[in-house]
Parts: structure tokens; sequence; C-alpha cells
């Protein structure tokens, strides 16, 4: 089988090297570097914090670890806001604004929104922190409902969400601000796809805040005697975690895009104003697919019930399609270099860097975590599953697979740029993303089983005076061994990411592997790429499979339901 | 031709708008805050397809592009 030196020189294109990320970061201005160091260094001390308390948790639902009631929730709601809100917006944050420096090429404009943007983020994070160690534990959706009595403990937990989003809000505006300034100069008269991406993401982060405000100010203005009890938090609380789905999935489709350049000089074959399109159609697909959340409520008319299912299929369309362009690009070039083989193309990647190991499993887990969204979303089985392990059991395949580790693939590259040090050990942290995948598969097929049989989420006692399935333990020890594996490899790629940001200029930073697969238009498409295509067919066959096997194995336990309010 | 980003732009902003409206005008939805949020979105968007338009604009009135 033939494959493509991994050690090819990296392809030099016209005004642009394969490099050029990271060569743009370098020669940032020294404030931008220090801003952008700052909101990754936060970022990485939520991600700390989180996964911390996500072990803890695990290992109680395992039952190898015992806590009083408060306590468990104390360390479900630590684990929740630091790894859901913090890190996935901290790191956001800051990916934005150093990427949209890159693309500007001189670095931020509106640089003092963008350190309030910072300092309001940080603000709210200890705000957060505080009140999740100290107040009621009201979980990650600060649900006000579980602090009737207790008004401080809501209006403080919101005032730390409501601090997040002005701080992201004045960092997007920042960011907007800076890509539009090679426009203003002159130099160039429309955005690339990563400019046009970013563009929108910004947006979109706007919109979020925007969408935070609607949910926690009434809160923190019934806990000032300043309004009513927001009995309606419930569905804000909807909208806000609606977008909260896209916006780092967009984050993270784009992060591969910019990456996917960066280690093999490939752009997409499909030309820049389809990717444009796509990533467009995020922010078309956001608000018609939002009703799916709502499939919880008993109230909910049949009629909307099926709208929402209909629509909710569109649901992952932009991913898929950025999917399927960014491996059809990538094989296409490989193949038009000689590659042979159905899957053996890929073999040339350069797997030996770290941030490609990271990017390429965090495909795996996707196409995983998709197969049981669908599942999930099913207007039959949304309310029997929704308030069940199975929804922890696949969406960390989402929140650790895919999206965390895609930030730190950025990471990886990014860092020795900006502090001009060595990634710390590439051979070992590239081992790293097989082994949390490996735990997470773990954990998502022990997790969706139990839930699958009715095992509770949010719930640390599952024994039920002894009448609980035997199953039950034996899945949930599993869900804590799997959360030990990837808890562990995925500590020790963190480590790595964290030693990096510390080291300073202590030795020079040298370029990882890549390989140089960008070619002339005219050498495509000799061979055929199916990889992209197939790969779809067979998540969507995937999602048939387990939808079938889920409603069989449901309907062969004696339960019956009618909805339960608020499952996420 | 930078056109097609102000469309895309403008397609996001028809499609929020049409949903801020649905919600707004069928009060059995029960759902105000879907008005508020993608009415305010569909307004921000609007908003950055005006940026983009105002930013070829200023640049088709001063330089020609390098790139």
């Amino acid at each position: 089988m033939d494959i493509i030196p991994q050690d090819a020189p990296v392809a030099a294109a016209p005004g642009r090297t394969a490099h050029g990320l990271t060569v743009r970061i370098r020669t940032l201005p020294r404030p931008d570097k220090a801003l952008l160091n700052l909101l990754f260094g936060a970022a990485l001390l939520a991600l700390v914090l989180g996964l911390a308390g996500g072990l803890l948790t695990a290992l109680a639902r395992a039952g190898a670890l015992r806590f009083y009631s408060d306590d468990a929730y104390r360390l479900l709601t630590l684990h929740g806001v630091s790894v859901f809100f913090y890190w996935l917006y901290l790191i956001q944050a800051a990916l934005l604004l150093a990427l949209a420096a890159a693309e500007n090429g001189r670095g931020l404009a509106l640089r003092p929104a963008a350190w309030a943007g910072a300092a309001l983020m940080l603000t709210g994070f200890a705000v957060s922190e505080w009140i999740s160690a100290t107040g009621t534990p009201l979980l990650y959706d600060g649900s006000p409902e579980l602090a009737v009595d207790d008004p401080r403990s809501v209006g403080v937990f919101a005032l730390g969400y409501l601090l997040l989003a002005a701080g992201l809000a004045a960092s997007a505006a920042s960011g907007i601000a800076t890509l539009l300034q090679p426009r203003r100069r002159g130099e160039t008269e429309e955005f690339g796809a990563v400019g046009f991406a970013l563009f929108a993401w910004a947006g979109f982060l706007i919109v979020s805040a925007i969408a935070a405000t609607n949910a926690f100010l009434p809160g923190l203005l019934w806990a000032l005697g300043a309004g009513p009890f927001p009995a309606d938090h419930g569905t804000e609380w909807h909208i806000l975690f609606h977008n909260l789905h896209y916006l780092p999935l967009m984050a993270t489709v784009l992060v591969w895009y910019v990456l996917t350049e960066h280690l093999t000089g490939v752009t997409s074959i499909h030309g820049a104003r389809l990717s444009k399109i796509v990533f467009a159609a995020y922010l078309v697909f956001v608000p018609p697919t939002s009703l799916y959340h709502m499939f919880l409520e008993p109230t909910l008319s049949d009629g909307v019930r099926v709208v929402g299912s209909l629509l909710s299929l569109f649901v992952s369309v932009p991913t898929l399609a950025a999917f399927a362009i960014i491996v059809s690009s990538l094989e296409a070039s490989a193949r038009a270099h000689g590659a042979t083989g159905f899957l053996g193309w890929m073999r040339g990647l350069p797997w030996s860097n770290p941030a490609m190991a990271n990017m390429g499993w965090a495909v795996v887990n996707m196409m995983a975590g998709l197969t049981f969204a669908f599942v999930l979303i099913q207007g039959d089985l949304a309310p029997m599953l929704s308030d069940t392990f199975f929804v922890p059991g696949y969406f960390h395949l989402f929140a650790v697979g895919v999206l965390t580790q895609t930030f730190l693939a950025a990471l990886m590259v990014m860092l020795p740029a900006l502090n001009g040090g060595p990634l710390w050990r590439p051979a070992l942290l590239a081992r790293m993303p097989a082994l949390v995948t490996a735990g997470l598969f773990l954990f998502a097929a022990a997790g969706i089983a139990a839930g699958t049989m009715g095992v509770p989420r949010r719930v640390f006692d599952i024994g039920y005076g002894g009448l609980a399935p035997a199953a039950w333990p034996v899945l949930m020890a599993l869900v804590g061994i799997g959360a030990s594996l990837f808890a562990a490899a995925l500590s020790v790629s963190v480590y790595g990411v964290v030693r990096t940001l510390l080291s300073g200029r202590k030795a020079p930073a040298t370029d990882l592997t890549a390989v140089a697969w960008r070619v002339e238009p005219s050498r495509i498409g000799t061979a055929p790429a199916w990889t992209g295509p197939v790969s779809i067919a067979a998540l969507v066959a995937a999602m048939y499979v387990f939808t079938i096997a889920a409603f069989q194995l449901i309907q062969s336990l004696p339960i019956a339901a009618i909805g339960g309010g608020h499952g996420h | 031709m930078k056109n097609h980003e102000i469309l895309l732009m403008l397609a996001i902003v028809a499609v929020w708008a049409v949903l801020a409206a649905v919600y707004a005008f069928v009060p059995s939805l029960g759902m105000p805050g879907y008005v508020r949020v993608w009415g305010g979105g569909a307004l921000l968007f609007l908003l950055l397809a005006a940026v983009l338009a105002l930013a070829g604009q200023g640049r088709s009135a001063g330089e020609t592009p390098r790139s």
C-alpha cells in the first residue's frame, strides 16, 4: 500500500506558507500575546478544575466514593460550571482572538475591548466558582427552583454567567473589528473561508451572550428584589442551551479547517465560497432546530412535536457538510500524490504530531456521538431517555472527545508559537488521544446502556433499597473505569499543554511533523475520494440500527414515560 | 465578490427574523424568550451585514485592493 512520506517538506503556497499560522502568531504584538496567554491559562485552569470534579463525580456514581448529598451536587455543579461554561467559552474567546489576530496579520483591533472582555470573563469565573463552592448547589443550569429560599445563591450564580456573557460579547467585538481591518486598509475585498467563519462565529458568540442575559438576568433581578421569581427559567435555559450546542461545534469545525491547512497544506478543493455557505448554514439552522429541546414538556402539542422531529434532522447538517469538505479535500489531495487504498491514504497524515492525533480521534468521537445524539432527539425517545444516564453517556463523546481534544490540538500548535518554547514531549502527547477515546467509549457504552435500562441522571444513590436491577451497579462501575481512563489520559495532555504554556523561551521551538499535500487543481479528481460520503452513510446506518435497538430495549421494559419537565 | 458574504448574512437574518415573528405572533407557543433571542440575533446579523457593506464601500472609495 502506497503512502505519502510523513517527513516531506511542507509546501509553500503563494503568499502564505503552510506554517503561516504559527508565523503570524509568533509575530503578534506583545500585549496581544500577554492577553492570549492569560485567556489560555484561565481556560486550562477551568479545564483542570472541571476534570477533577468530573472524575470525583464519576467515581461517586460508580459507587467507589461516597459523598453526602449536598457535597455530591456541589461537585457536579463545579464540574459542569467549570467545564461546560468556563473551559469551553474562555478557550473559544481566546481562539477567536488568536485566529482573528493571525488573519489580520497585525494583531488585535479594539484592544481595550478585548482586555475588558477578559477581565469580565475572569471575574465571572471567580464569582461562579466561589458561589458554586459555598452556596446552594444549583447545577450548571442555575435553576432558581432549587434555591427558592436562597436568593443570594441564585443572584450571585446568575451574576457569574452574566459577567461571562458580557466578556464574550466584548471579546467578540474586538474579534470582529480585527477581522475587518484588512478591508479597511484596502488589502482585500472579501474574507477567506476562515475569515468569514470567524466573523460569523463572533456574531454567534454575541447572540449567545444575549441568550445568557435572557436566561439569567431575571434571576439576578429577583435576588435583588427588583423582579418576580423567574418561573420560566427552564424555557429560557433551553434557548441558551441550544445555542451552546452549536457554538463550540462551529468552533471545532473551524479549528479543523485551520489545523488541516497547517498540518497538510490542504485547503478546500471545493472553493472558499462553499465553505462560507457551510459556515453560514450553522447560523441558518440554529433557530429552526431548537424545538427538540421542548420534547420533555408534557404539554407540547403533537403538531409541534412532529414539526420539531422533522426539523431536528437538520441539526448536524453543517457539521457533516464541513466534515465531508475537509475529508474529501484531504483524500483527493492525497490520491493526487499517488496514495492508494480505501482508507490507506490516511496513514500518510502526520499522526506523530499530537495536534493531528487529537484532531483525528476527535473525528472518531464525533461520529460515535452523532449516532447517539440522533437517537436521543427523536420525539418518542427523548421523554424516556433525557433524564437518564444516556445523556452524560453520549455527550461526553462530544464535550471531551470532540471539543476538548480539538481545542487542545489548537493549543499544541499555537502555544509554542506564542511563547517560543517547544511542545512538551510530543511523542507522548500523540499517544494520549487513543487512550482518551478508549476510556470514553467504555464510559459511553456503559453509560448509554445504563441509561437505556433506566439508570437516572444526577442521582447518586441508585440502590433504591435493594430494588434496583442487578445490572445497574455493574454498568456504573464500568462508567467509573472508563472515566478514570479518559481522565488520566486527558490529564497528561493537559499537563503537556500547561507545561508548554509555562515553558517560556527555555528552548527553541521546533515545528512538528507535517506533510505537503497541496496540489494544483488540475491534479484533483484523477481518483475518486469516497471516504467522506461513505462515512456519512455509515453514520446514518448506525443511527438507524441504534434507534431500533433502543426502541426494542425500552419497549421490553415495564416502564412508561409521560415527560418530565426539564432534562438537560 | 464580497456581495455573496452580505447575502449569506442576510439569509441568516431572514431565517432568524421569521422564527422570531412566529414566536411573537403565535402566543400559544408561550415562549417570549425565543422572540428576544432570535429577534435580537436577527438585528445583530443585520448590523454585521451593514458593517460588511460599509467596510466594502470605505475601501472602494479609497485605495485599490492589493490582494
